[in-house]
């Protein structure tokens, strides 16, 4: 077992939670234990009220990841470049280790509908996301680090899979990944998939990131709703990510239902399992 | 679906986006003019579009997205107008969220300006009354605490900083308002009716009066105070950057009493605003 660097060389920067308004007072009473925080970019990009306020505090003592929900890379609308500048300048002041968004679209037509949409895995769709990432990278000067999504439909026109798809789009437009671990579960559960051949077909070289969340199962389909717990089929997906990249960034997302914030440190704590029994076996290997 | 009969992907996305849009889900989506413009499609032939699952429909996935649409908005409306939601009930004022999610679609990155012509549209389109008039008042103001609490910073003017005025300035001088307050001027008692709300968990619908309201952020929580008509008239003239003597003639030169009250009562409305932090360096 060995340690796959990322082509960036971007920290593993071991546990993290999602910082979230319901925990503000709590982490900055307590600064409790936690390597570092991922934010939801959008929620601090316009306000400068009490979340940027709480933001400062919490970036002077934890690495701050960005993370959002509404950069739109594979929508057919012009780059917002306005908004990367406003992207940049949250980055530049909470010093972000890494920013990112989604494999998706979020609006057309100047409309937002402030949710992931997914695009059809055509060679359009693959040509048109690749040129929209390098132009973004371009003018962030920086790597994107782009988060496959739950999707809940297939597009008719699709000629690849989602994992084709992503992996092309990554080595092509030289882009970094976050690769969420429950949205691979809901995504394959959705679309009569095999996940762990999903996550063979990814280039780990790119990844830097992992998410880790609970779904709601409604049966017929599932759905990314982050309110509870990690289910054990996640987890054996963690692991096979771990063992595949020799550890990398881990991050719990929890929105809905939110519990205390012991029981986030409690939940991600889970992670620590698989990682050290990876340094083990490491080690073991090595001797 | 060969290639050749793909849609081009920005045809597919508005197509998509109008689906999911539609006030009534997924299917009437479908069948709207507007998407038929883009895809002629039915529900029956949807799956040349979206493939369906063992489970589930083409229209069935696409109606996901459609119900997460309107379900993640409406939640964002009735965390950021509790009271007018109160008033209203919960079946009229999703209804009429509904209807405004679908007028008003979101133009921006984020949600923070999602519903910044709500209160207006709930003014044109609630049947006349009392309850309506104080539920378009109370949205007013929990607009107005949407905006303040996100506003831009200033540093407050303090103590020092106002006994650094010399006496022979004070006439000259022109105070510069907090950019984080709003002013309201209402049909109806609102804020008190909020006040009551929130002590003693319920209130009557008051009568209509004319009140005047501002909405401000202090050490970063928003606060509603009731003004008097004058106190009112004068913050706002200072606001506009009127010299204090300037705002002070248009604003209480008509009200009743001596001399000495009148000061008085400047001197008290000067100390709340102080001690609420209204004016900035």
């Amino acid at each position: 077992m060995t340690l796959l660097p990322n082509r960036w060389k971007l920290s593993d920067l071991g546990l993290g939670v999602g910082l979230r308004t319901q925990h503000f007072r709590h982490i900055t009473e307590h600064w409790p234990a936690m390597d570092w925080f991922e934010i939801l970019s959008e929620n601090f990009i316009d306000t400068e009220g009490r979340p940027l306020w709480y933001l400062d505090q919490i970036a002077e003592r934890y690495p701050i990841v960005m993370h959002g929900v509404s950069l739109s890379v594979g929508s057919t609308d012009p780059i917002d470049f306005g908004f990367l500048d406003r992207l940049a300048t949250l980055a530049k002041r909470v010093k972000a280790r890494w920013l990112g968004d989604h494999i998706c679209w979020t609006g057309v037509a100047g409309l937002n509908g402030h949710d992931l949409y997914p695009v059809p895995y055509t060679e359009e769709g693959l040509r048109h996301m690749i040129q929209r990432v390098r132009a973004i990278q371009d003018y962030l000067e920086r790597p994107l680090v782009l988060e496959n999504p739950s999707t809940y439909l297939t597009f008719a026109s699709s000629s690849m899979p989602e994992e084709e798809f992503i992996a092309r789009l990554a080595v092509e437009a030289d882009c970094a990944l976050l690769l969420d671990v429950n949205n691979v579960y809901v995504t394959c559960r959705n679309h009569d998939l095999d996940p762990l051949a999903y996550l063979d077909a990814i280039p780990y070289e790119h990844v830097v990131q992992v998410h880790l969340a609970g779904h709601t199962d409604n049966g017929t389909h599932c759905i990314d709703t982050h309110d509870g717990r990690v289910i054990d089929a996640v987890w054996e997906l963690y692991a096979r990510v771990q063992e595949k990249t020799g550890g990398r960034a881990t991050l719990l997302e929890w929105d809905a239902k939110l519990p205390k914030f012991a029981v986030l440190q409690e939940e991600v704590g889970k992670a620590a399992k698989f990682r050290r029994d990876l340094r083990v076996a490491a080690r073991r290997a090595a001797a | 679906m060969s290639l050749r009969d793909a849609p081009p992907l920005a045809t597919l996305e508005r197509w998509m986006q109008t689906v999911v849009m539609h006030p009534d889900g997924a299917e009437p989506g479908v069948r709207s003019a507007a998407a038929r413009r883009l895809l002629p499609r039915t529900a029956k032939d949807l799956g040349s579009v979206v493939l369906p699952s063992k489970a589930l429909s083409s229209v069935e996935r696409l109606d996901i997205y459609a119900h997460m649409y309107y379900a993640r908005l409406l939640e964002v409306l009735e965390n950021e107008y509790p009271t007018t939601r109160r008033i209203l009930g919960d079946d009229v004022f999703r209804r009429a969220c509904r209807a405004y999610v679908h007028r008003h679609p979101s133009r921006h990155r984020t949600l923070n300006s999602l519903s910044e012509k709500l209160p207006a549209f709930l003014a044109r389109h609630l049947p006349r009354g009392n309850r309506s008039g104080l539920a378009v008042d109370v949205a007013r103001i929990e607009r107005a605490m949407e905006d303040v609490f996100d506003a831009p910073r200033a540093e407050p003017l303090t103590a020092a900083g106002f006994a650094a005025i010399g006496t022979e300035e004070w006439g000259r001088v022109r105070l510069r308002v907090n950019p984080a307050l709003k002013f309201l001027k209402l049909c109806y008692p609102a804020n008190a009716y909020m006040n009551a709300v929130r002590g003693k968990g319920k209130a009557r619908v008051p009568r209509p009066r004319t009140t005047t309201v501002i909405v401000f952020r202090r050490d970063f929580t928003v606060f509603r105070r009731d003004q008097e008509p004058e106190q009112f008239r004068l913050l706002q003239a200072l606001a506009a950057g009127r010299t204090l003597a300037q705002a002070v003639r248009g604003s209480v030169a008509r009200r009743r009493g001596s001399a000495d009250e009148l000061a008085a009562t400047l001197g008290a409305w000067f100390r709340q605003w102080a001690a609420d932090r209204v004016f900035c360096q």
